[in-house]
């Protein structure tokens, strides 16, 4: 029961605040709402008895990549008025229409996928240590070493290029001099 | 314990630290010479593909990495198109490329290092990240113009795109894998039929599926509606990278779909897929590829635009072979993928080397080309009449084997409509041939060519003529690589 | 499962632990200004009580009654809740902090510890990363330069020690294989098992990004006065000031409860009670806090930047992997 509570509690948070996040127009308040929604999926997670998923997720996530955005967001002080005048009315019913599209298709998936009998027979399943450094850690680098590895190869290469794109040119250095 | 058998990855092994050879090469090295880096590089594509002859066939890391028939075929025509795209990029980088020479060629051999990963993935994670390894270096390399507008908007706007479509691919596989508890994709065939058999009506969950990652694959391979970003990228971007965005990464595109549809999604899908298998959604794209690309092409000035909408239009091609869904469907598309690296690296390369000397993209400015510079304009002729699937060159053969496996399969109505819209398509290539031959002179300018860009040109040539004549050993190839799927 | 003596037993943990972290950053403040005051041949607060001992309580009375000032040019919403949300991470983060041994009272085993998760230390780095939003915000909902300087400079301190920070205990947790605070605790009861001594270089590292993430001199550019004013809270006074200052002391007294758990023992030690030989820890460490304020000049922002990335960085990814090589091959 008080499960089943703080389930929905966060879950509305979540959602919510996902959505409030791109009702925004003001860049700052936007990452703001991500950080809430950040941490009330983290509580989700938590719930499921991953919590060192739901711990890395408050780590990484709103812990440095959000206070990177918000870095940047600050450094360039962007402000909800850099973002263009009003969309046309076109544009704004298709976005709804798409969403409402989406929205629509996934509650016809859940309703068509016997979800409470999966989700009976999934949780039967789960192991003792399910979730557990450990547990992630065996899978990360056992069954799934070859992707991890795929990944380091993938950070150093968005490297690479995020030198070459940011760096300043050398002839435009010399002139700025 | 998990199968490590390393000495299968070790052609992309060493291609990627060839790739960071290259830039610490070009670091660590005083005098810059852009020559030799460039040499270094397609030396270092060729010592792969001697690699991937001695170390192929078989599988590592439990089924994550296939090097099967398919993945060697692909790895192939990545290979070619990277080794093509580095030659014809010589005077680029001596002219306008100032800084970060190596990091160019680097990052060239990094996608296909992506590329060849992708071929091999016998699993959706790897396949994603490879798709992203491929993609990732494009978006950098279509933005390596950094004091010109264009190209940096055609990097953004790639990177956008491709964000985005990354977005939508991920939700579509979380979707199979929530419906199907693995990440495996032979596994996931089994689950989910398993699955259709135990629980009533899968059917919605899997449409969506399949319609999102159709989405997000349809983007890399800029499948009509998700092609609206090609044009500005194509001619934005540097034009050799233009040429691999066109061969290299829609190749690899080709093969996820295959991997993906072909291998994971097919079989039960006619069972299941009430009352829509993946095959109808696919021939109806491709039909609107055919369709738009070819018309859109028409009205084109510019030749880097021009063959952004033709290749819309040639994927539409490709596809027409692969909702055949049988032996001849999937190797009438690997060879048409293969014939397609000839011809349009080779047009493209001209393209590069027209641009290098005039500075100009308009289809305009060739007039008259013919006869200054007779052996160029007589090379893009092939390669345009080979794109249009004129006889004897290999593009015929290419449609051909695509059209026969469409009828095969019953979908005759839209080989009908693909063999209209090659007719359409025959006008704008010919416009092209008509201005380098006919049009009346413009002073125009000798084109000067280095050995490199000569070196894809005679490639691309000799390719075209040699498998139009004789295709028998790329089909059987190409015919060979369906086992991999059973049929 | 859950009874009600565990729900007693974790409220008074609770309310103990909180009124005693209050207290605490309230004579932190005491203790810094005596300090100062004599490594700086001061005498420091005198007046208010013996020994200045009522100076905290003065401090907190004045506070309490200045006016409440929002600039007009703040974004209100968010200039209220920052210093909330700067306030409440250095609370939380005391949750998982073993103060002392399993006592037995009435029958009921009770650990010294609000709740021991089986990933505590993780717990503590998801929390204190949650801090610096609070001033961050404030700094940019002042509508003020300074504040908005300081509460850029905070995010970029924050993301370049954040990795080191993480890197330098990795060694830590390769020799102890947990992730538990009582886990690590119960590992370090011989003096010479204190993983000061078997990670002395994560040590080192561990408390110079422990002061870069807590803002502390000689990293306290957020704040730096001389060019900043007060930077990100320059524009605060009253009590929502008063919650920054608690804040930054009570993150202060995480920091040394933490590295007194890691590497210090943590409550272990000869004859006198666990509890106090915890209290005995966290106070030198403040203390050493205090002295290195004492005497070292603030950095200046680019070699704040250049030691974070250039040798901080190098050195725990160095120190983690010579730990992976001594103990784990």
């Amino acid at each position: 029961m008080l499960d089943l509570i703080i389930f929905y509690f966060a879950a509305v948070i979540a959602v919510g605040a996902a959505v409030m996040m791109i009702m925004q127009r003001n860049p700052v308040a936007s990452v703001l709402y991500l950080v809430v929604s950040l941490v009330a999926q983290a509580i989700l997670y938590v719930q499921l008895n991953a919590l060192f998923v739901g711990a890395l997720l408050i780590i990484i996530y709103t812990g440095a990549i959000l206070v990177l955005f918000l870095f940047v967001i600050m450094l360039l002080n962007l402000r909800g008025e850099h973002f263009g005048g009003k969309q046309s009315r076109m544009g704004r019913a298709s976005k709804i229409a798409i969403t409402v599209i989406l929205f629509a298709e996934m509650v016809a998936i859940f309703k068509q996928v016997a979800i409470p009998e999966r989700i009976g027979t999934q949780a039967a399943a789960v192991a003792e240590d399910f979730g557990s450094v450990e547990m992630v850690a065996s899978h990360l680098f056992k069954e799934y070493l070859y992707p991890f590895e795929l990944t380091s190869i993938l950070l150093l290469v968005a490297i690479v290029g995020a030198v070459v794109l940011a760096k300043r040119d050398k002839t435009e250095k010399m002139e700025d001099a | 314990m998990p199968d490590y058998n390393l000495r299968l990855i070790i052609p992309e092994i060493f291609l990627f630290l060839w790739a960071l050879f290259i830039i610490a090469f070009d670091l660590g090295t005083k005098r810059k010479n852009p020559k030799l880096i460039g040499y270094l590089t397609m030396g270092g594509i060729a010592a792969t593909a001697v690699l991937l002859y001695l170390y192929h066939g078989g599988i590592s890391f439990n089924n994550m990495f296939k090097s099967d028939p398919l993945a060697l075929f692909f790895k192939v025509i990545f290979l070619g198109s990277a080794f093509m795209a580095v030659g014809s990029s010589f005077d680029i980088i001596a002219q306008k490329i100032k800084n970060h020479r190596g990091e160019f060629f680097g990052l060239v051999l990094f996608s296909t290092v992506g590329m060849m990963f992708l071929a091999s993935a016998g699993e959706l994670i790897s396949l994603y990240i490879g798709l992203e390894l491929t993609t990732i270096p494009l978006f950098i390399l279509a933005a390596y113009y950094k004091d010109d507008r264009i190209s940096v908007e055609a990097g953004l706007k790639y990177l956008v795109i491709g964000a985005f479509s990354s977005a939508i691919l991920l939700y579509g596989l979380s979707l199979l894998y929530g419906l199907s508890g693995t990440t495996d994709i032979v596994m996931m065939k089994i689950n989910l039929a398993l699955l259709y058999l135990n629980t009533n009506g899968i059917g919605w969950a899997l449409l969506m599926a399949i319609v999102m990652v159709l989405a997000g694959i349809g983007f890399k391979l800029a499948l009509v509606p998700f092609h609206m970003w090609a044009p500005d990228v194509y001619q934005g971007a540097p034009t050799p990278i233009t040429a691999l965005l066109s061969v290299g990464s829609k190749a690899a595109g080709v093969v996820a779909f295959m991997r993906i549809f072909i291998d994971g999604l097919y079989g039960f899908a006619d069972a299941v897929m009430f009352p829509l298998d993946w095959g109808n959604i696919v021939a109806v794209l491709a039909a609107a590829a055919m369709i738009l690309g070819n018309i859109s092409a028409l009205r084109q000035k510019n030749i880097k635009r021009m063959l952004a909408y033709s290749s819309i239009a040639q994927i539409g091609y490709v596809m027409v072979g692969m909702v055949a869904v049988s032996e001849l469907g999937v190797g009438s598309v690997g060879y048409y993928m293969f014939i397609y690296l000839f011809a349009n690296m080779g047009a493209f390369a001209v393209a590069t080397i027209f641009n290098d000397n005039t500075g100009s993209d308009s289809i305009a400015s060739y007039a008259g080309l013919s006869k200054s510079s007779p052996m160029i304009s007589a090379f893009m002729a092939i390669f345009l009449l080979s794109l249009a699937g004129i006889p004897p060159l290999a593009g015929f053969a290419a449609k051909f084997f695509v059209f026969a496996a469409g009828i095969q399969a019953g979908y005759t109505w839209l080989v009908i409509l693909a063999l209209l819209t090659a007719v359409v398509s025959l006008y704008y290539y010919a416009n092209v041939i008509k201005m380098m031959y006919f049009a009346p002179d413009n002073p125009t300018i000798k084109l000067n060519t280095p050995l490199s860009a000569n070196i894809v040109l005679i490639i691309g040539v000799a390719g075209l003529i040699i498998f139009g004549v004789y295709p028998e050993p790329i089909l059987n190839f190409a015919l060979d690589t369906a086992r991999v799927f059973g049929f | 499962m859950i009874t009600t003596g565990f729900i007693i037993a974790s409220a008074i943990k609770v309310i103990v632990v909180v009124v005693a972290v209050l207290t605490g950053c309230a004579y932190a403040t005491w203790l810094e200004r005596k300090l100062v005051g004599h490594i700086q041949h001061r005498i420091g607060p005198n007046l208010a009580g013996p020994f200045g001992l009522l100076q905290p309580i003065a401090d907190a009375i004045k506070l309490a009654f200045k006016e409440d000032i929002v600039p007009e040019r703040a974004e209100r919403v968010t200039y209220a809740l920052a210093p909330i949300v700067a306030f409440i991470p250095a609370m939380l983060s005391f949750a998982v902090i073993p103060f002392g041994d399993t006592i037995t009272i009435m029958g009921q085993q009770i650990d010294m510890v609000i709740s021991d998760l089986n990933i505590g230390i993780l717990y503590i780095f998801a929390i204190t990363s949650l801090g610096v939003y609070g001033i961050v915000l404030a700094g940019w909902s002042s509508g003020s330069k300074y504040s908005l300087l300081g509460g850029i400079r905070s995010s970029a301190q924050m993301i370049s020690y954040e990795i080191a920070y993480g890197l330098s205990i990795i060694g830590v947790l390769i020799i102890a294989q947990t992730l538990s605070m009582k886990e690590l605790v119960a590992q370090q009861a011989n003096f010479f098992d204190w993983f000061i001594f078997r990670q002395p270089l994560g040590f080192v590292l561990f408390v110079i990004c422990a002061i870069a993430e807590t803002n502390r001199s000689p990293f306290d550019m957020p704040e730096a006065e001389s060019e900043l004013v007060g930077g990100y809270h320059t524009e605060y006074s009253s009590l929502r000031f008063a919650m920054f200052f608690i804040g930054e002391y009570a993150n202060m007294i995480t920091v040394a409860a933490v590295v007194t758990t890691i590497f210090l023992g943590g409550w272990q030690g000869p004859l006198l009670p666990p509890v106090v030989w915890f209290c005995i820890k966290v106070f030198l460490f403040m203390a050493f806090y205090v002295w290195i304020r004492g005497t070292l000049p603030r950095v200046r922002y680019d070699q704040l930047m250049n030691l974070g990335w250039k040798v901080l960085f190098p050195l725990a990814l160095l120190n983690v992997v010579v730990t992976a090589l001594i103990y784990r091959l």
